[in-house]
């Protein structure tokens, strides 16, 4: 009886022994982060950079110990744009665990929203939809950057601060506004409401929109219409491709107008498919252009160099630091919320992302602020200009500084 | 008395073996952590219907996607990783960006973790589905400089693929991949750029 329970015994906790020895790493309690990003797309042209840009962040974040010593384990997949799989994609991440989601674009993070608002899983995007920013409506939706609309807003009045002055028509009329954008796309038209407001707001005409898709290839027969009302300046809401196609139809058939670009469609690419019709564009740029001097752009480089050797550097884009900008904030409220004991749902957002006042990621982005009744991450951005072969700043809008009251109670959400 | 002894003496030996083993096993450090050896053996089409496209249909159920419909291919991409090292290593993560005659169709990517052991080699697969309308769209995005150059018709070239796919007779580019191990906190990211031969 005895031999019997000392074998039955001691030949198990040895194999108990021999299991733990050789499987610590498996065995490592792992924080489970999911991405869903768009590398096939309509948007890949900046969905691509952007996703393995996210992938060498978290890398980065797990070489220096994870959050707080333990590792993230980051899972992605391409849903190429398509709403069913982003949805289908969102629901296998939550399966498989995913305690916080990196998400892409407006059109599926807004039909995403009331889900994630249910299941409490903090949601960090691409998409910088202002519909995402008000915390009553979307209270875990996330991300670094000036949101669409203060990006527009802040590029309106940079044009009106620093180019409308010098115009030979300033001071006897109104200048001219117009919109291209593609009318059905979700992110294209996600801040056109605050657009026309802001351009009220500052006296504008404003012309009829133009719809352009974010496959354009031939965009004449808009920049003929746009002709007929005279724009001084035209605000543009695709995506890269498409914005230089129309940029370069506009110069050759000598629209004469000035462009303000949303972020998606000002990067990299743009003066190289555009030439010399991208001469003075200008946009909005939430963080510093790839290779740009701020003190954490070291690290992204040494990180594309490590982890993607066989990407060339060359084309890398801003995209990447946009996919760090959000990688960034969801490592410091995870931070903050472990420290605090909670990585529950309501524990980051709470003990983590709302705790950050003025808080920099270092990567030329305004200071990030979110509080329990506003996740507009910033107040303004950089408006810069592509002009003489490199972006060059042309200035940081602060709107709430500018417009306090409107800012506090009347821009939230929209 | 005696077999109760002689088992503890067994036990005791292999014990000591066991450990020792683990003793002489290398510890992973940058300067020994040796590249992995990363072949492609095969692409295996798992999934063909052929080609077809569709622009607008009123299916007999369902929805139909925007832009039409047309016919997917799933393609398994099938590695060998040899581990060259003393110390076992896992297999982190793995991507690479798909080319058909040098048109860059898509990142392929998987994040799913293998552990392979010291001087041992095991078969990594990773999959993707591709769809003429997807690869279109990749034409008006990434590719439209190329096309434009080549003076390629998007549509024409799709097909031409898609009716090659069961030989494989178009070059198929695997670039600006990498394979990223770690052994006991260490990093190694191998570069891929294979060319498909069959």
């Amino acid at each position: 009886m005895k031999r019997i329970t000392f074998a039955k015994w001691l030949i198990p906790a040895l194999a108990l022994v021999f299991l733990v020895g050789f499987s610590t790493t498996g065995l490592a309690k792992v924080i489970k982060v999911g991405g869903i990003m768009d590398t096939t797309g309509a948007t890949s042209d900046v969905g691509k950079d952007y996703a393995i840009g996210m992938d060498e962040a978290f890398k980065y974040i797990n070489s220096q110990g994870g959050v707080n010593g333990t590792k993230i384990k980051y899972t992605w997949f391409d849903y190429g744009y398509r709403i069913p799989e982003a949805i289908t994609k969102y629901k296998l991440l939550k399966r498989l665990g995913s305690i916080a989601i990196m998400g892409w674009g407006t059109g599926d993070t807004e039909a995403l929203s009331p889900t994630i608002n249910k299941d409490k899983i903090p949601y960090v995007s691409a998409s910088y939809s202002a519909h995402l920013t008000d915390p009553k409506k979307t209270a875990y939706n996330l991300f670094f950057s000036s949101d669409y609309s203060t990006n527009a807003r802040a590029c309106i009045t940079a044009w009106f601060d620093k180019k409308w002055p010098k115009h030979p028509d300033y001071g006897k009329r109104k200048p001219r506004f117009a919109c291209a954008y593609m009318f059905a796309s979700p992110y294209c038209s996600a801040p056109i409401k605050a657009i026309k407001d802001h351009a009220r707001l500052l006296g504008f005409e404003i012309g009829p929109d133009q719809d352009v898709s974010l496959f354009a290839l031939d965009t004449k027969s808009q920049i003929m219409a746009l002709k007929k009302f005279k724009p001084d300046l035209v605000w543009h809401g695709n995506t890269t491709m498409s914005v230089s196609a129309t940029i370069r139809d506009a110069y050759a058939l000598g629209l004469g107008a000035d462009w303000i670009i949303n972020n998606w469609g000002f990067d990299e690419n743009l003066p190289r498919l555009a030439g010399e019709a991208a001469e003075g564009v200008m946009g909005a740029t939430p963080c510093a252009f790839y290779g740009q001097n701020y003190k954490f752009m070291d690290v992204v480089l040494a990180s594309a160099k490590k982890y993607n050797p066989g990407v060339p550097q060359a084309k890398r884009l801003i995209r990447t630091i946009q996919a760090w900008g959000d990688a960034l904030i969801l490592w410091e409220a995870l931070k903050r919320a472990d420290k605090a004991g909670d990585l529950s749902g309501p524990g980051i957002m709470k003990k983590g992302f709302e705790t950050f006042r003025k808080f920099d990621i270092g990567l030329g982005a305004s200071p990030i602020t979110f509080t329990a009744t506003d996740h507009r991450p910033t107040t303004g951005c950089l408006v810069q200009e592509w002009k003489n072969g490199k972006f060059q700043e042309v200035e940081r809008v602060d709107l709430k500084a500018r417009w306090p009251e409107k800012w506090e109670k009347e821009w939230l959400g929209w | 008395m005696n077999k109760k002894l002689a088992l503890i003496v067994v036990l005791f030996f292999a014990m000591g073996a066991i450990l020792s083993s683990c003793a002489f096993l290398q510890k992973p450090t940058e300067s020994n952590f040796k590249d992995p050896l990363i072949k492609l053996s095969s692409i295996q089409p798992s999934y063909y219907e052929g080609f077809w496209y569709y622009g607008k249909a009123k299916p007999a159920m369902g929805k139909a996607p925007k832009g039409g419909g047309s016919s997917p291919v799933t393609l398994d991409f099938v590695f060998e990783i040899t581990n060259p090292n003393k110390y076992p290593i896992q297999l982190e993560s793995s991507s690479f960006f798909l080319y058909f005659d040098d048109y860059e169709l898509r990142v392929v990517h998987d994040s799913n973790p293998m552990w392979i052991p010291p001087g041992k080699t095991n078969t990594k697969v990773m999959h993707v589905t591709l769809t003429p309308f997807s690869t279109f769209v990749k034409f008006l995005l990434a590719s439209k400089q190329l096309a434009l150059q080549r003076g390629d018709k998007p549509w024409v070239k799709i097909k031409e693929w898609w009716t090659k796919l069961p030989e494989m007779s178009f070059p198929i580019d695997l670039k600006e991949g990498s394979f990223t191990f770690t052994a006991d906190g260490v990093t190694k990211v191998v570069p891929i750029s294979i060319r498909y031969q069959q």
